[in-house]
């Protein structure tokens, strides 16, 4: 297995780990968002959806674990990398200025991603590790939204997380070698449009349970 | 000293190899035990090391880059010519031979030549198994074009970048030779002396450029590959660093120095633009294909060239020349721009430039045809100048672009001091006294991987070699004299930079000794030069100290052997009593103003040998012998 | 995309990054440069200034250049925050004056990387680049003994492709200009060229594996995809190199 080693190790093979882990993610958050549109269904709607996917036992079990060890791979590699290259350039520029390949998204990849890490944890706070008992997970949702400051935070974060999805959806694809003048633009705009789509699908739920509920 | 070319006897197309069957060999174990320098990394330096290192040599390389790859052979645009006929137009290793020495004005060695012409096929095999990305077909095999007016197509090319492609394929070559530790490099060396023990070529003395150490060398035998003297002119198309001190150190220490004289002027260049300008720039003489060549009829005519009606305008290449036209040969074209400008008929701020209008081929072709066939070059012209030739006309001059004399060599690329060979520009043999277009890239490639690694060996193999180490007291002396002299370029401490003496140098050797000599223009600049000599020793301006990075010092000794080395040019060009490919001198010349030849008293190599510091060098004459081709004068009318 | 507004000579205030030696602190030196021709080229520009310094018994600012004409990838300098400066495909010797306006003030800063270590002012060792190609950047053919050029028919597009990764001048601008002081255009230019090509072929998985192992022990950065290098590179290489290359080695390394 020390290939495998030499891979991971190698600036390129923890890059694909941030792609593939990054991947999943996107993966995840199409899977989550989904899920949660169940709510513009009504309470009845996403409590079932819920008790749906907790139903699944073992399953639902080995996907959280697996989306755990996805998590410490993402994050692991992100600090790795980002710690290179921070000592990639020890004496910085007095004067530096983008030649226009920059994006916001790819300027602040580990900034918004600390960010979205920290909104993880305060999310599945909110949500994951409450105390289910006599409650539904719709009054759960409703009652952390009926505070604004919950509801900002919600917000604030998932343009975060559109942020750092815009740069990362393309760039995983970049890195798993998948450039083709052919298909970058489109693999390009479907970055956007997901990034929109995650920012905004996730975004307005917080605003439709403050107002619309 | 007799000149001993060395050329084997027999048919000229059995030469070479009866020449290669006869050259001793070293044996495969033994090669191990000898070590060669080889100085310069370019096409013939880049080459030689990579080659000889595969062949077991140990090798020691030197450049004064930073990086191998940064040799001047990266410049070169055209393309490489080889006789692989597969255009099917006729082409052979006979006909390039010929094409090169008529081209040369018969003033090159025929053994050499058709050596050459016989080798180019390999080169073209070697580069491609490197992977040299030359142009191709839609079938997959590799495009030829037609290049400098040959008649056929047999030049090979990657876009405008051939020379760049090619020395790619040469760095990556002696990188494999680094990476197995067949080759040590040296970046950032200027080589400032050669070391003889016992009369053979043993060793050199170099600078680290980076921290100014004085460094010495010592080997079984010393390659030069430094390329031509172009810079002794101040403004040329060659790099920066481009240099004689190698060449000029290994003239000083005995090996003679031919043809001198010969350089060659390329006609379509950006013009100069003020007095600080640093360099020259080429546009491909493809242009010359469809551009029409004018100038005002009227002296001191300042008009915007828009505002000049036809009537006004006089196409002098198409009127002088019916049947060429803009497409007569480049000493023809250049000599034609001079002429046109000495008249006060010069366009642009400095009156030293001439149109070359693309009006009518856009007219008759269409602008989208000219764009597809010089889209690169005209957007090369707008970035430096900001005018748009596809509305103006472009304004080109000529300038110096190579220099066909060089170091003389044998038939084995071995000077006349034994132990030393010189490879490419910086030797005289193969270009005569002109150099076709694409012929400068197969001669650095043809010396470097397939000439000098057999012909090194029978040296080698045939020479008696003393141990030597850089202990010994040639080398402790030989270094002692650079310092010297480095010193004294620090202490002099004058009120000119190096920069100034060197274009005034530059300024001299153009009006004089440029497109167009006289005895008298050529006897004034002798005794300019020799002031201008003696002033940069008492009045030359060099900042810092010897123990550092300087770039300053670095110039400095470069010019003063330029100053050194152009009086040699002045005095091979007196010396040359006719006209010939690059050296025009117009009191030799048809009525029709063209180059007239003196082949009962001229036709050979002039060898010159240094004689001390204040003796004119010595003259040495190795005839020339044509017994393959008859001798003809050119005629483009 | 002339600033100059047609004005032939203009006054400029130089910050030029000073710096003795490697191991040395370095610090901005504020220098004039009065009237200097907007037909000037950038380099052209400062060997005026530094015709003054020597007149002056000044140290001379020390810089690479070469060949001038955009070819041979010694020169190099950040000006103004861009590697070889404002404007796109162009390096710093045919960077033209005429893109300046009078008065206007211009920093000056060498490459900044781990791996390019400052030998003098905007001099910097970049001889990390010939490390990499000896690792792998070739084909491992020795003269003599090829097969006729024509043996093996390629593609022209394939050619074409290649001939734009191989056009990289090493200059080192991309690395230059990388967040991440990255080296992987670089890298991906010269993996990219050879791998397009059948002769390439037989050794691209060895190659490719030791030159980014390479690549990483001189201490390049990671690449984050900001695409900084394609913008500022003289050549104009693509990112798809740098795919390339990332395919590559995926293939190397798990097949």
């Amino acid at each position: 297995m020390n290939w495998l080693l030499d891979i991971i190790e190698s600036s390129i093979g923890k890059k694909l780990l941030m792609a593939l882990t990054g991947l999943g993610f996107c993966v995840f958050l199409f899977g989550h968002l989904a899920g949660n549109l169940t709510i513009y269904g009504g309470k009845d709607a996403f409590n079932s959806y819920a008790e749906h996917l907790h139903s699944l036992g073992p399953i639902l079990t080995v996907a959280e674990i697996g989306l755990l060890i996805f998590a410490m791979v993402h994050i692991l590699s992100g600090i790795f990398l980002f710690w290179g290259n921070l000592k990639a350039r020890p004496q910085r520029y007095v004067m530096k200025k983008s030649a226009g390949g920059r994006t916001i998204g790819s300027r602040t990849m580990p900034y918004t991603g600390f960010l979205v890490l920290l909104f993880v944890i305060f999310h599945l706070m909110n949500f994951h590790f409450v105390d289910k008992t006599n409650t539904t997970i719709f009054q759960i949702v409703q009652n952390a939204f009926s505070d604004p400051i919950y509801v900002g935070i919600y917000i604030a974060a998932m343009l975060v997380v559109g942020i750092h999805v815009s740069h990362g959806f393309w760039s995983a694809f970049q890195t798993l070698g998948a450039n083709h003048p052919k298909y970058m633009p489109l693999i390009k705009g479907l970055s956007i449009c997901f990034s929109l789509i995650v920012g905004m699908g996730f975004g307005f739920l917080p605003i439709y349970f403050l107002f619309m509920l | 000293m007799q000149l001993d070319s060395k050329v084997p006897g027999g048919p000229l197309s059995e030469k070479w190899d009866k020449h290669l069957f006869d050259l001793k060999l070293v044996n495969p174990a033994n090669k191990r035990k000898f070590e060669i320098i080889v100085v310069g990394t370019g096409l013939a330096g880049g080459s030689a090391s990579a080659t000889l290192a595969e062949l077991g040599y140990n090798v020691k390389t030197f450049c004064i880059q930073d990086s191998p790859r940064r040799a001047h052979s990266i410049a070169a645009q055209g393309g490489i010519n080889a006789a692989k006929n597969y255009s099917n137009d006729g082409d052979s290793v006979w006909r390039l031979f010929y094409d090169t020495v008529k081209g040369g004005d018969y003033r090159s060695r025929e053994a050499n030549v058709y050596r050459l012409a016989q080798v180019s096929n390999n080169i073209i095999d070697q580069c491609v198994a490197q992977g040299v990305p030359f142009a191709r077909e839609y079938g997959g095999l590799l495009a030829n074009r037609s290049f400098g007016g040959a008649q056929v197509s047999r030049t090979f090319y990657a876009r405008g970048q051939t020379g760049q492609q090619l020395l790619i394929g040469a760095y990556s070559a002696l990188s494999r030779q680094i990476a197995v530790g067949k080759v040590k490099l040296f970046t950032r060396r200027d080589m400032l002396d050669l070391v003889l023990v016992n009369g053979k070529a043993r060793g050199i003395v170099t600078r680290n450029l980076v921290n100014g150490n004085i460094e010495t060398h010592a080997a079984d035998a010393v390659v030069l590959a430094t390329g031509g003297y172009g810079n002794t002119f101040y403004l040329s198309t060659n790099a920066m660093a481009s240099n004689v001190s190698a060449a000029y150190s290994a003239y000083k220490k005995g090996a003679f120095f031919a043809n001198p004289c010969y350089t060659q002027i390329h006609p379509t260049c950006i013009p100069v633009h003020g007095t600080y300008q640093s360099k020259l720039t080429l546009m491909s003489e493809s242009l010359r294909n469809d551009g029409r060549v004018w100038v005002p009829r009227n002296p001191g005519d300042k008009r915007h060239p828009g505002q000049i009606p036809e009537s006004e305008r006089d196409y002098y290449l198409e009127n002088k020349y019916p049947s060429f036209g803009n497409l007569v040969p480049r000493d023809v074209a250049s000599r034609n721009a001079k002429l046109q400008c000495d008249q006060g008929k010069g366009v642009g701020e400095t009156g030293l430039a001439v149109y070359l209008d693309f009006k009518d081929a856009i007219q008759r072709d269409g602008k989208d045809v000219i764009a597809k066939k010089y889209g690169n070059l005209f957007q090369m012209y707008e970035k430096i100048t900001a005018d748009n030739p596809y509305e103006t006309p472009m304004m080109i001059y000529p300038a110096v672009h190579y220099t066909m004399g060089g170091l003389w060599v044998d038939y084995n690329l071995m000077s006349t001091i034994p132990g030393l060979f010189v490879l490419g520009e910086a030797n005289f043999s193969d270009h005569g006294a002109n150099r076709l277009g694409a012929s400068a890239l197969m001669q650095g490639l043809a010396d470097g991987y397939f000439i000098i690694p057999y012909t090194i060996g029978g040296y080698l193999a045939g020479t008696k070699l003393e141990k030597v180490s850089t202990d010994d007291a040639g080398f402790k002396a030989t270094a002692e004299d650079v310092k010297t002299r480095i010193q004294k370029l620090l202490s002099i401490g004058g009120k000119r930079t190096v920069d100034d003496f060197h274009r005034q140098l530059g300024n001299i050797m153009w009006e004089y000794c440029g497109m167009a000599r006289t005895a008298k223009g050529l006897t004034k600049a002798k005794n300019l030069i020799t002031e201008l000599r003696a002033e940069f020793w008492e009045n030359v301006l060099v900042s810092g100290s010897g123990d550092q990075f300087n770039q300053s010092l670095e110039k400095a000794g470069r010019v003063a052997d330029f100053i050194e080395f152009g009086k040699l040019m002045v005095l091979d060009a007196l010396a040359r009593k006719e006209s010939c490919g690059g050296h025009f001198n117009e009191d030799y010349q048809t009525e029709e103003n063209e180059a007239k030849r003196d082949d009962e008293s001229f036709c050979h190599v002039a060898a010159w040998e240094y004689a001390g510091e204040e003796n004119e060098p010595n003259f040495h004459k190795e005839a020339l012998h044509f017994e393959n081709v008859t001798l003809t004068q050119r005629s483009y009318k | 995309m002339t600033r100059s507004n047609g004005k032939k000579n203009i006054n400029l205030t130089l910050k030029v990054w000073r710096q003795v030696g490697s191991d040395v602190k370095g610090r901005l030196e504020t220098y004039q440069a009065n009237n200097i021709s907007t037909d000037m080229s950038f380099l052209e520009m400062l060997d005026v200034v530094n015709e003054e310094l020597i007149i002056n018994h000044r140290d001379p600012i020390a810089f690479d250049h070469d060949c001038r004409e955009g070819i041979c990838g010694m020169c190099g300098a950040v000006v103004n925050g861009r590697a070889h400066g404002p404007e796109k495909g162009t390096t710093l010797c045919q960077l033209h004056m005429r893109h300046f306006s009078d008065r206007d003030t211009v920093i000056i800063e060498p490459w900044r990387s781990r791996a390019f270590k400052i030998i003098k002012d905007l001099v910097v060792d970049r001889s990390a680049l010939d490390a990499i190609i000896q690792a792998g950047g070739y084909i491992s053919v020795s003269a003599g003994g090829t097969p006729d050029a024509n043996v093996i028919p390629v593609p022209q597009e394939a050619a074409e492709k290649a001939m734009d990764a191989a056009a990289c001048i090493g200059c080192g601008a991309c690395i230059a200009a990388c967040p991440n002081a990255s080296a992987m255009l670089f890298v991906g230019a010269k993996v990219s060229h050879l791998a397009l090509l059948p002769q390439g072929a037989p050794e691209a998985a060895r190659r490719v594996l030791k030159m980014v192992q390479k690549m990483d022990d001189c201490g390049f950065g990671n690449c984050t995809n900001e695409r900084e290098c394609e913008a500022v590179c003289p050549k104009e290489i693509s990112i798809t190199n740098i795919a390339r290359l990332n395919r590559e080695y995926i293939k190397a390394g798990f097949l």
